[in-house]
């Protein structure tokens, strides 16, 4: 009985040291806490990997004007408007707004672009005082739509974002598409 | 006049922090002895099997991420699943293996959250931030893998949406070599404590066949000494490729089915976990992780009922289609709602300060009783 009795209070203190012990040993190891936001070394932006799905961003350069992230959308935060310019028989944007407000940050939409026009960024600090002020207008001007041409894009300003967009389609899955290359490189 | 007791009222929630989420208890106490708990469910409600009848087959797949948010690949994998029975859809051996490895890692991170919360709710502070930490780390990684750290939407109809990406394996590796040594740390630290021990021991003691009674499924119904996994009964992915064990509860600190036993078939599920991962990092294949499905979804009329075994059980995806590019009635059944029925009976004569041990041990995730 009495055994028992002292044996618990064995148990219980070097249970209490045990535990004790990790936590001491904690005060000799790095810390694995950052000082959000103002202290850290780098951006947090610059550190996040490509894939992060951050705010929405569209490219209007090498936007096709499609219409294949508006289907995609299940919530319908993003607004297109493509008519056809009757004169120059060109398709012509007059209006692209994401409801960022809205918007879930699933990254459907950014799927089946053909270019990568529509992207997510590494941005995630979008806190505003309004709604209203969190739609995104990207179009300030009607703009033509970017037409594929058929060999390899031969405009220099074009290249570089038309480069930045491909990469990023490419980082999804091809159906039935085989990639090994991408697990050696 | 004499001096009269009568049974006090209580309202615990539904803002309450040790609730793990908006729930809420009316408590019928006699001084600190419960008479009973009753569980209010419903305050999560967000109508996300109405969501899925207008928002379409692909559509649905973001949506399911926030049926239970701790663990959302594994109800990305049940939605998945129950498409692609309905579309006759084979998904590629390399896909599947990308689903297994980002639902392991989501079960470990799972189970770190439960235990870190466990500790806390009963008064221990430091083993969250043990815990959390390397959690933190498996956000880390599923976040270089998929863009996200909570909503994953990690998986499609027929696949993944993303391949590892290149080095991804190594840094996977690296991590399960570090969280072994972890695992034995956080035992240390709170398993194997003496307070800890008395505190769960014995507390909210379940029997084998009240679980079954009361429709109990994953580690709650494994702390019992039942062995039921879906993983091992009834296969399904590549889990028959992998050699992994079982943990049920034994009852070593107390009686069979109590908490401290519901706690251990956590910590040692996390071990199997680990020991599943090294393989199918080793094992994994070359070729496609996506099968070719339309944009246009549209699986033929007929139903199907899916089982996945998450992180809080069994869970069940019942999927109705009709022919069109929306499905007719999507029904999720999971493991939190059947753990909150037997609250009720099992708070009846515990100390209120028992009942969040009890809510914390059973692993209750307020959107997953509500959907």
């Amino acid at each position: 009985m009495a055994t028992g009795y002292f044996g618990n209070i064995k148990d219980a203190v070097t249970s209490i040291f045990e535990g004790l012990a990790v936590t001491a040993s904690h005060l000799i190891r790095k810390p694995y806490t950052v000082q959000y936001p103002d202290r850290v070394p780098v951006r947090i932006q610059d550190t996040l990997p490509f894939r992060y799905r951050g705010i929405l961003e569209v490219d209007l350069d090498i936007c096709t004007g499609c219409l294949a992230c508006e289907r995609a959308c299940p919530i319908d935060c993003i607004v297109i408007v493509v008519e056809k310019d009757k004169q120059t028989r060109q398709m012509l944007i007059s209006q692209f707004d994401i409801d960022i407000a809205k918007c879930m940050y699933c990254g459907l939409c950014s799927e089946p672009c053909p270019t990568g026009s529509i992207h997510h960024t590494t941005e995630f600090e979008g806190a505003d005082f309004s709604l209203e002020s969190m739609i995104r207008r990207f179009v300030p001007e009607p703009i033509y739509a970017y037409k594929p041409s058929k060999g390899p894009e031969t405009d220099p300003r074009i290249i570089p974002i038309l480069n930045r967009g491909m990469r990023y389609v490419n980082e999804f899955a091809q159906p039935g598409g085989d990639k090994p290359a991408a697990e050696e490189a | 006049m004499s001096i009269r007791t009568e049974e006090m009222t209580l309202n615990m929630g539904p803002q309450h922090p040790s609730t793990h989420g908006v729930l809420r208890f009316v408590i019928k106490a006699d001084g600190e002895v419960m008479r009973e708990a009753i569980p209010d469910v419903g305050y999560l409600h967000r109508s996300i099997e109405k969501i899925a009848e207008k928002v379409g087959y692909h559509g649905f797949m973001p949506y399911t991420d926030r049926v239970d948010y701790v663990c959302a690949m594994f109800t990305n994998q049940g939605w998945g699943m129950a498409c692609e029975r309905l579309g006759g859809i084979e998904v590629p051996r390399r896909g599947e293996y990308c689903r297994v490895i980002a639902a392991e890692f989501n079960r470990i991170a799972s189970h770190l959250l439960s235990v870190g919360t466990m500790g806390m709710d009963i008064g221990a502070m430091t083993p969250f931030t043990h815990a959390i930490r390397e959690r933190e780390m498996i956000n880390d990684l599923i976040e270089e893998l998929c863009g996200a750290r909570l909503t994953f939407n990690y998986m499609r109809i027929g696949g993944v949406a993303w391949d590892l990406p290149p080095g991804w394996r190594e840094k996977a590796l690296a991590y399960l070599d570090h969280f072994d040594p972890i695992w034995d740390e956080y035992n240390a630290l709170i398993s194997y404590n003496k307070i800890y021990v008395e505190r769960l021991a014995n507390v909210g003691v379940i029997s084998a066949e009240e679980a079954i009674d009361y429709n109990l499924v994953g580690p709650n119904l494994r702390g019992c000494g039942f062995k039921w996994d879906i993983r091992k009964d009834i296969p399904y992915s590549v889990y028959p490729e992998f050699e992994f064990d079982v943990p049920v509860g034994r009852g070593e600190y107390g009686t069979l089915g109590d908490a401290m036993d519901r706690y251990m078939v956590r910590i040692r599920e996390m071990r199997e976990s680990s020991r599943i991962l090294r393989q199918a990092l080793r094992q994994i294949p070359d070729g496609p992780v996506l099968a070719k499905v339309p944009r246009n979804f549209k699986p033929k009329a007929g139903e199907c009922q899916i089982r996945v075994e998450s992180a809080r059980g069994d869970m069940g995806w019942y999927a109705v289609s009709d022919g069109s590019g929306y499905p007719w009635r999507v029904h999720v059944r999971t493991g939190s709602f059947a753990a909150m029925g037997i609250i009720n009976k099992l708070s009846r004569g515990l100390m209120i300060a028992d009942l969040v041990t009890l809510i914390a041990s059973l692993d209750v995730i307020a959107p997953e009783i509500d959907r």
